[in-house]
């Protein structure tokens, strides 16, 4: 007869719950952590000796066409933003949450409300790692008091319990110290989810500005003026800083000035604006100095200053000027005959300027600074006019990033700070004592359990032994 | 320029001489032999303070910007770290391997190429300062002293790196006092060193403190990167390296719940994770180029 079979057995859960429970334990266990954690610290490793982010034709001139198919396959070559990568960050993530699940209530309620079963086996005692015992000569009240004297000194929570053969006191102190580690898990999570949030609900741009220019900023009712781009130096001629100083205009008005710098944004209404980049305009500039001389001489007559899109009129001549456009680098495209800088480096700069007589527009050319007199300005006439320089426009570039996540993530640290200084400062330190009258004096036993540094109890023990000992 | 080198190299004599004579200690078993390596260490961590406050006055700035002076700051967090260690266990045979270990690193700073240690001012992404530090001391017209980010971030991720590398000498101790203890080893050498009980519980310790202190440094360094640049997290190789390393020495705060991976794995756990330690503070500044490379 097999008791297996009797009609007692119990029904097996049904299915679902069997499955729900293996993956419960399996996102529960600490083997799936360390194996997380190693193999992330493998792979995020290997990415780092694969070069990041190379064109095809890079891969294939490294590791040869089979092996940058491999690359491509595994997606080596964006590894960290690879769905498995990912999904390995989100495996450990569940991994903490469903461990933090588990572990945490319970301790909670375990040390939290904690009612110590009053009388306990003073073999406990013994048991421990750390014990000792005292005779003191005194009566047992007597001893009883000087020890819970010694506890509430050393800011120890006690409970006695008095029994016919003597005292038990449970004596405890540091039990948030126990829930240090899951408060570093809270606030791994926290700062994980604020940078989340941040990706959902955020955004980031880049703009570039030139300095006048006002920039529009998405999903913000206020735009962004550059007012001016400066670099600081130091004496040794090394950047010391890069510097925009910026205005926020709200409806036209300005509402608030700042100077940003590298490491110093601006953040107005939820939007931070950093340095990022700089240069100076290819398509334009401030203004053009444009010369006038004869067509046989070398020596400028009269210069005149025009600034950006402005018409100014060349004193003592029927002529006036308009500067319509600027090329750093000129270069002319023949297929769709328009002019554009084929570099952002002043190499062959160029300005683009109308010539009016009177009202009448008679020439439009473009002049060079590095060859003045190339092609006559003016046709059919005796005076030419030439680039003779110009005054440029610093661009800065700005970076935009909207980050409802930051405050999350701030939070996030603060937390995770606090859950070390808990975990790895705050030790659990469990005493059983127990006193009993032998003849004229007490005899004291002490024993104590530590969650972590064995060596903090044994001082704390010889330190609580002197201190009953001594008056 | 001058008082730091000086100071640089009497802190450099100061650290052969105590490890030699720790090791003298530890080998020869005389007492004051040990007595002397521990006055000498208290000097050289004193001398080594001074580097830090020389170069501090003479670049106008903490003295946490370049690979020189994070290896000042490296060994002085060693000989710290150490001299605590042994005011609380005595454990004097330690020494001779600590200390050996700040002085490799002393060896190694004092050998760098030159535009690794010249005194430079701080370039525009490593200038930050608090706000509410600068304005707080202005008030008594110290704002000059004011720190930032790049001194919390670098301060708190040496500590880390310091005590890294202690354990990581308790480590190597650990395995070599097992394998004599598993064969029945009593005297000799090995009697001085901690048993590896003791060693493998202070290996633990030296990580449980410095495991917080690079957790903070992580983390600060992506507060800052995102209030100064706006992005926490690139993948630069720096912060690649450093999340491995702090993925090893969770994995090994973690294995240490489990019975099992106490004493010997969880010694090769701490020597990996320092060799990941080691290429994330030379490797990554040196092969691996990044926002980092200048330290």
């Amino acid at each position: 007869m097999s008791i297996k079979t009797g009609a007692g057995a119990k029904t097996p859960p049904p299915f679902y719950k069997r499955v729900g429970r293996k993956v419960w334990l399996f996102f529960n266990s600490l083997k799936l952590t360390l194996a997380v954690m190693l193999t992330l610290a493998f792979a995020a490793g290997f990415g780092t000796v694969i070069e990041q982010g190379l064109r095809p034709a890079e891969y294939i001139r490294a590791f040869g066409p089979k092996w940058t198919s491999v690359i491509y396959y595994t997606q080596v070559n964006d590894l960290y933003h690879a769905w498995w990568f990912t999904a390995l960050l989100a495996l450990l993530c569940l991994n903490i949450i469903v461990c933090t699940f588990e572990r945490f209530p319970p301790k909670w309620k375990a040390l939290l409300n904690q009612k110590p079963s009053g009388k306990f086996n003073a073999r406990i005692i013994s048991n421990c790692s750390h014990n000792n015992t005292i005779i003191l000569a005194t009566e047992l009240d007597k001893a009883r008091e000087k020890v819970l004297a010694v506890f509430k000194k050393k800011k120890y929570k006690t409970q006695l319990t008095t029994a016919s053969d003597g005292h038990y006191i449970y004596a405890w102190r540091g039990t948030l110290g126990r829930f240090g580690s899951d408060i570093v898990h809270i606030s791994l999570l926290l700062i994980l989810l604020g940078s989340i949030l941040g990706g959902f609900y955020g955004y980031k741009d880049n703009k570039i500005v030139y300095e006048g220019d006002t920039m529009t900023v998405p999903e913000a009712p206020f735009q962004v003026k550059l007012n001016k781009f400066w670099i600081d130096f130091y004496d040794t001629g090394q950047i010391r800083q890069y510097n925009s100083l910026l205005s926020v205009m709200e409806n036209g008005k300005e509402v608030l000035k700042k100077q940003i710098w590298v490491n110093e944004p601006l953040y107005y209404k939820g939007i931070r604006f950093y340095q990022s980049s700089y240069g100076s305009a290819w398509d334009r500039i401030k203004r053009a100095d444009i010369g006038l001389l004869k067509k046989d001489s070398k020596r400028i007559k009269t210069t005149v200053s025009v600034d950006w899109g402005k018409t100014v009129p060349l004193k003592g001549t029927p002529y006036s000027i308009k500067l319509m456009g600027f090329a750093a680098d000129f270069a002319y495209d023949n297929a769709t005959k328009t002019v554009f800088s084929q570099s952002a480096e002043t190499k062959n700069p160029a300005v683009h300027i109308e010539i009016y007589k009177g009202k009448e527009m008679i020439s439009n050319p473009w002049l060079f600074l590095n060859y003045p007199g190339i092609f006559p300005a003016i046709p059919d006439s005796e005076d030419d006019l030439v680039f003779a320089g110009f005054t440029g426009i610093m661009y800065s570039g700005i970076s935009l990033n909207k980050d409802p996540g930051t405050n999350v993530v701030w939070l996030g640290a603060l937390v995770m700070g606090l859950g070390f200084f808990l975990a790895f400062f705050i030790t659990h330190k469990r005493l059983w004592i127990y006193i009993k009258s032998e003849g004229n004096s007490s005899e004291i036993k002490i024993g104590g359990f530590i969650n972590k540094n064995q060596f903090a109890l044994e001082k704390e023990l010889k330190d609580i032994v002197h201190r009953i000992e001594s008056d | 320029m001058v008082l730091s080198l000086v100071f640089f190299s009497f802190s450099f004599g100061f650290y052969i001489l105590a490890a030699l004579f720790y090791f003298g200690n530890w080998t020869l078993k005389k007492k004051w032999l040990g007595q002397l390596a521990t006055s000498i260490s208290y000097v050289a961590l004193f001398s080594t303070t001074m580097i830090l406050i020389m170069r501090a006055g003479e670049s106008g700035h903490a003295p946490f910007s370049n690979l020189y002076e994070s290896m000042v700051l490296f060994v002085w967090g060693i000989n710290l770290g150490y001299l605590i260690l042994e005011y609380r266990h005595k454990f004097k045979a330690i020494g001779a391997f600590v200390m050996s270990l700040a002085f490799l690193a002393m060896l190694s700073a004092s050998l760098l190429p030159y535009r690794f240690k010249s005194v430079e001012p701080l370039n525009p992404a490593l200038q930050n300062k608090w706000h509410w530090l600068v304005d707080l001391l202005s008030k008594v017209g110290l704002e000059k002293y004011a720190i930032g980010w790049l001194d919390f971030h670098v301060f708190t991720t040496f500590v880390g790196y310091s005590a890294f590398a202690i354990s990581f000498g308790i480590s190597i101790m650990y395995l070599i006092k097992n394998r004599s203890e598993a064969r029945g080893g009593k005297g000799g050498l090995l009697a001085a060193f901690p048993d590896s009980k003791m060693l493998d519980e202070l290996g633990y310790r030296t990580i449980a403190w410095g495991f917080p202190f690079l957790a903070i440094g992580i983390v600060s360094g992506a507060v800052w990167a995102n209030y100064a640049w706006g992005t926490y997290w690139s993948w630069d190789p720096k912060e690649t390296w450093s999340l491995i390393t702090w993925f090893i020495y969770a994995a090994y705060l973690h294995a240490r719940v489990t019975r099992g991976w106490r004493g010997k794995k969880a010694a090769y756990l701490s020597i990996a994770g320092f060799l990941a330690i080691l290429f994330l503070y030379w490797g990554v500044s040196f092969v691996l180029p990044g926002l980092h490379a200048y330290a």
